[in-house]
């Protein structure tokens, strides 16, 4: 087979069959399709390569009508070397987790741990990692379909099982979403796990959601966490985040609902106030009612003003939700104006192939995946089993960021257009070359795991801009710092980041922030820490790791082994 | 039937010959830019009448005067590195403050010949631009005044910048790796050709703690050009200074890449500057001859100077304005090793070219060690001090850091060529090379009070040995090999 060049209009190259690629890259690399309405989008597209096999990851979510959903994936150092490991929900396959032993800016190395906790996990839909005990190793959350857990990381990617302090007192419900924050008044964070469908109510599964578990940390070092408190009416969740929507300091409950269960349901925002119990925003407050087939949540500051955008993944048409500034001026209302469509952002249906049927999008992220500078979405997709009015064949998008707003949708280029049924994800850096990589997780066949190579030229790749990676670090309590925001600028363009746990699909990320760059050579980065405090401005040079210690004076610069 | 057909042809020729000049090249035509210096055409190790060729559209280039039909102007965007927008049209096109300060490269860069530094009439107003881009006024709260540096022997200096930090992070790597190993805190000297930068401490979870490394920044790259060291190639240096002086962009950093357009200053012109361009005025530069020593006949300057030179030793100048600093190779790879996005990279096409610098004869005059190391007589460490003090404060007198750079610190100043680059100190507004020695304070300050403890014998022949430091005429750039 040979490389297809064709005209102009329209030119196909099959990057496998290329000598120079397979010599630059010696794996296999995804068919792409080139075509030179592409090149109306000027910027770099990243290339990424499928090497889930030959990284040595072999993964597959599965099971029967509860695991239609979920299918989650923690990306976290569960070992102190600053890797990012990787563990997998299972549905009924037991859960995974992969030791990230992968080179520096080299190929993709996993090695599965078998004995990572005495039991073994299974009925797990997703995880979320967090420090909860505040002794410097990961923890993970652990969704299920059944009792939830929490697993006590050791630092050696072993972690105790849910007894003792961690041991949760909790009902046997269908997990599917999760979000925690750090209350500075207390010694660990909320937790609220979130439930989909009650299959024991009469009636099950439609209009039978079940409520969600709000975990509030005691004073006893012997039981974290007492009795849950119901958070309802729940409405199916399938995405919980903890966000600070209004810049109160005090983050809400954003919570996304999937409308194919719940009669009469609709988004969610709760109020999480200092003394009060939780409370839903109401009508009168300027909520409105929007229903959706809410999978996930992405959320961040796409313009800098301090008020997140948000990304709810549904089937058909993707949001993307900004607050309107003059009502909430006026009100301090959470009414949010949908501008998804003009900024090219729906993704509503498949990019590629002769599947025109609605979209199903599941995890939802931003983040700068070819370090221009301005942030991404990334969205898993897949249709939910055998859904026959949406798309059998629907690939994972990649929309770029554009100079001047709005996106472009990159999937097909960039070599993620894999015909998989995609539900969790991570965009994260796995071989700590300054790209972001992505995983997703699949229903029914084995995880994607896509090594970024960099920006896509002629036939063969190059180095993206300039990038830096941040990871913040307080002592006592809330270590890892959630809830703090980064604010980092270059020249007259301020890029905010907000660290946090929960939202995506089941799937959460701790270590590295990263932030694209552009042609930006250096940056100055202020924190501002989740009790509110700013910090001095802190000076950087562009592609380095960088580890900020509260009230340091410099950040330190970190260097992955084998790195110059 | 003849005629006709013999009118006919005649007409068409005539009509073709006007169609010609209306579309494009009457021979009128001010434009600077007849057509684009193509980046494919150089790859490997140029011959050398390719680096020849290539330095004669470099000096083109560089003596030209920039025209509205070759990109000059940025009306909606600023003189910063970073592409940004201006709010509005600019007022002025040309501003002696906030740019388009000059016509040409030349137009500064002119004492005592085409590449060498400017007095006082042509500083610059150095201001990241990125706020205040409308200010028309000289006052320091805006920007710094700076004195145009020569660019003479530039190629070497980025030579040795470049072996430098290889060296720097050589070393930072063999601590940390040690420091891993060990599991314990690993401490190292940051010296590389017997300069110092400090103490870099190497923690054994794969950190470093920079507290104590002088001198350079934090990602131990040199970046040894501009009065304050703070870029790091002649290629950093010429799309900033094409975009800061005369408007003209340059396509590797303006270009729709990283803006999302070709006329990113909206002047109406597209790609302004293309990578060709580009190298071919970092050719020119980089072979611009290095100053030299002038040939004394007169037997009592010989003998000043010779005592100066001593003299100048003794009192520790030397320690920061060393004489020579050995270079290994003088190959110039461009683009370089260390530039970062937007700044054209290696890897970032497949046409990478090397400038052997051996092919000019200049280089051959330039003395080597026993290893065969050139040695580059600059007169400076490539590092940056601090230059004023509580008492002695003159070269402080900058009211703005640049890129991280405290106000009054500077990288040393390379001496060579000094006796022919008048006037003196980075605001160039010291007319004698007395006046400027007086001025250092800071790191300097020691070596300059030993210096005016001299007798008057003694501190006029460090003055007479300075007077040889110049940049020979004869080294002009029609006469590189």
């Amino acid at each position: 087979m040979t490389g297809q060049f064709s005209n102009s209009n329209c030119r196909t190259i099959t990057l496998a069959s290329s000598l120079a690629y397979s010599l630059a890259f010696s794996l296999l690399l995804p068919a792409v399709t080139y075509s030179e309405e592409s090149t109306a989008y000027p910027g770099d597209i990243p290339l990424f390569a499928e090497t889930a096999e030959s990284a040595g990851i072999n993964h597959r979510y599965e099971g029967p009508w509860e695991y239609f959903v979920g299918g989650g994936v923690a990306a976290f150092d569960c070992n102190g070397d600053y890797k990012p490991d990787l563990f997998f929900a299972g549905g009924e396959n037991t859960a995974s987790l992969y030791v990230n032993h992968s080179a520096t800016a080299g190929e993709l190395t996993f090695v599965k741990k078998e004995d990572y906790v005495i039991a073994p996990q299974t009925a797990v839909t997703g995880a979320y990692p967090l420090d909860i005990d505040n002794d410097g190793h990961m923890d993970l959350a652990i969704l299920r379909v059944g009792k939830n857990r929490l697993l006590r990381g050791n630092g050696d990617c072993t972690f105790d099982h849910a007894y003792g302090p961690f041991k949760l007192d909790t009902n046997s419900s269908w997990t599917t979403a999760f979000s925690a924050r750090f209350d500075p008044s207390k010694p660990h964070p909320d937790l609220v796990f979130g439930n989909y469908v009650d299959r024991v109510a009469p009636g099950s599964p439609w209009g039978t959601c079940d409520d969600h578990d709000l975990y509030q940390p005691t004073d006893n070092e012997q039981q974290l966490y007492a009795d849950p408190l119901k958070l309802s009416p729940g409405h199916c969740a399938l995405s919980l985040l903890f966000t600070d929507w209004n810049r109160s300091g005090r983050p809400s409950l954003r919570v996304t609902n999937d409308r194919q269960y719940h009669r009469g349901g609709e988004e969610q925002l709760w109020h999480f106030d200092a003394g009060a119990q939780p409370r839903l925003y109401t009508k009168r407050e300027g909520w409105q009612k929007v229903v959706i087939w809410g999978m996930g949540i992405a959320a961040a500051d796409l313009n800098a003003d301090g008020f997140p955008e948000y990304a709810l993944t549904s089937m058909g048409d993707t949001k993307l939700q900004q607050l309107e500034l003059d009502t909430f001026e006026e009100n301090g209302w959470p009414q949010y104006s949908d501008i998804a469509y003009e900024n090219g952002a729906t993704a509503h249906r498949p990019y590629t192939g002769t599947d025109l049927k609605p979209s199903t999008g599941w995890h939802a992220e931003f983040d700068d995946v070819n370090n221009d500078g301005l942030l991404d979405l990334f969205i898993a997709k897949g249709n939910v089993e055998q859904m026959p009015d949406f798309a059998s064949n629907d690939p994972d998008n990649l929309l770029l960021g554009k100079h001047g707003g709005g996106f472009h949708e990159a999937g097909l280029e960039s070599g993620i257009a894999l015909p998989t049924r995609g539900r969790g994800g991570a965009v994260v850096d796995l071989n700590l070359d300054g790209a972001l990589d992505l995983v997703v997780v699949n229903r029914s066949s084995n995880v994607s795991v896509f090594r970024n190579h960099g920006a896509l030229y002629k036939n063969r790749t190059r180095k993206p801009g300039n990038w830096l990676q941040i990871k913040l670090h307080q002592h006592g309590i809330n270590r890892n710092a959630i809830g703090a925001k980064l604010s980092v600028k270059s020249g007259n363009t301020t890029r905010i980041r907000t660290l946090q746990v929960g939202g995506g699909h089941a799937s959460g990320e701790s270590g590295f922030v990263h932030v694209g760059l552009g042609v930006a050579e250096r940056a100055s980065i202020r924190v501002q820490w989740p009790d509110g405090q700013w910090s001095a401005a802190y000076r950087a040079f562009a592609n380095n790791f960088l580890i900020i210690e509260r009230n340091a004076t410099d950040p330190k610069y970190w260097y992955p082994e084998d790195s110059q | 039937m003849k005629t006709p057909i013999a009118c006919l042809l005649a007409t068409t020729t005539l009509i073709a010959a006007h169609v010609a000049i209306a579309a494009d090249n009457l021979p009128w035509d001010a434009k600077v830019i007849k057509s684009h210096v193509d980046q494919q055409q150089l790859n490997g190790v140029l011959t050398r009448n390719e680096l020849d060729a290539l330095i004669s559209s470099g000096e083109h280039l560089f003596t030209a005067r920039f025209k509205k039909q070759d990109g000059v102007g940025r009306p909606m965007s600023t003189q910063a590195i970073i592409p940004t927008k201006r709010k509005r049209p600019a007022r002025h096109e040309f501003s002696r403050t906030a740019g388009l300060d000059a016509n040409a490269c030349v137009s500064c860069h002119n004492q005592p010949l085409i590449g060498g530094a400017g007095d006082f009439s042509v500083n610059v107003f150095v201001s990241e631009g990125f706020q205040n881009t409308d200010f028309d006024n000289t006052d320091p709260q805006f920007s710094n005044e700076r004195n145009t540096n020569h660019l003479m022997g530039a190629g070497l200096i980025e030579l040795l910048a470049r072996e430098m930090t290889a060296d720097l992070h050589a070393l930072r790597s063999n601590a940390l790796k040690t420091a891993r190993q060990q599991q314990q805190p690993h401490t190292i000297e940051l010296i590389s050709k017997g300069v110092n930068f400090g103490q870099l401490h190497a923690q054994p979870d794969g950190s470093i703690d920079l507290a104590d490394v002088d001198g350079i920044d934090h990602d131990l790259i040199i970046r040894p050009f501009s009065q304050k060291g703070v870029i790091t190639s002649l290629r950093q240096f010429t799309v900033n200074a094409l975009n800061h002086h005369h408007g003209m962009l340059a396509t590797e950093r303006y270009g729709s890449r990283w803006t999302g357009t070709t006329d990113f200053d909206e002047d109406g012109y597209n790609d302004e500057i293309q990578s060709g361009d580009v190298s071919a005025l970092v050719a020119w530069q980089a072979t611009l001859a290095a100053p030299g020593r002038l040939q004394i006949e007169n037997e009592n300057w010989q003998i000043a100077a010779k005592n100066g030179e001593n003299q100048f030793e003794a009192i520790g100048c030397a320690s920061c304005h060393r004489p020579s600093l050995p270079l290994k190779s003088v190959k110039f790879s461009d683009p370089g090793p260390y530039d970062f996005a937007g700044t054209r990279r290696s890897n970032e096409d497949d046409h990478n070219a090397i400038y052997d610098l051996a092919l000019t004869a200049w280089l051959q005059k330039l003395p080597r060690n026993e290893n065969g190391d050139v040695l580059v007589p600059l007169y400076g460490d490539l590092k940056r001090h601090k230059i004023a003090d509580q008492e002695v404060a003159l070269l402080g007198n900058e009211l703005l850091s640049q890129r991280f750079v405290e106000r009054d610190v500077f990288i040393t100043s390379e001496l060579w060529g000094i006796a022919s680059t008048d006037p003196y100190g980075h605001r160039g507004d010291l007319s004698t090379l007395h006046e400027v020695i007086s001025a250092h304070g800071g790191d300097a300050r020691e070596s300059r009070d030993l210096y005016l403890a001299l007798d008057d014998n003694e501190r006029e022949s460090i003055i007479a040995f300075l007077s040889t430091l110049v940049i020979e005429p004869q080294t002009a750039v029609t006469d590189k090999f």
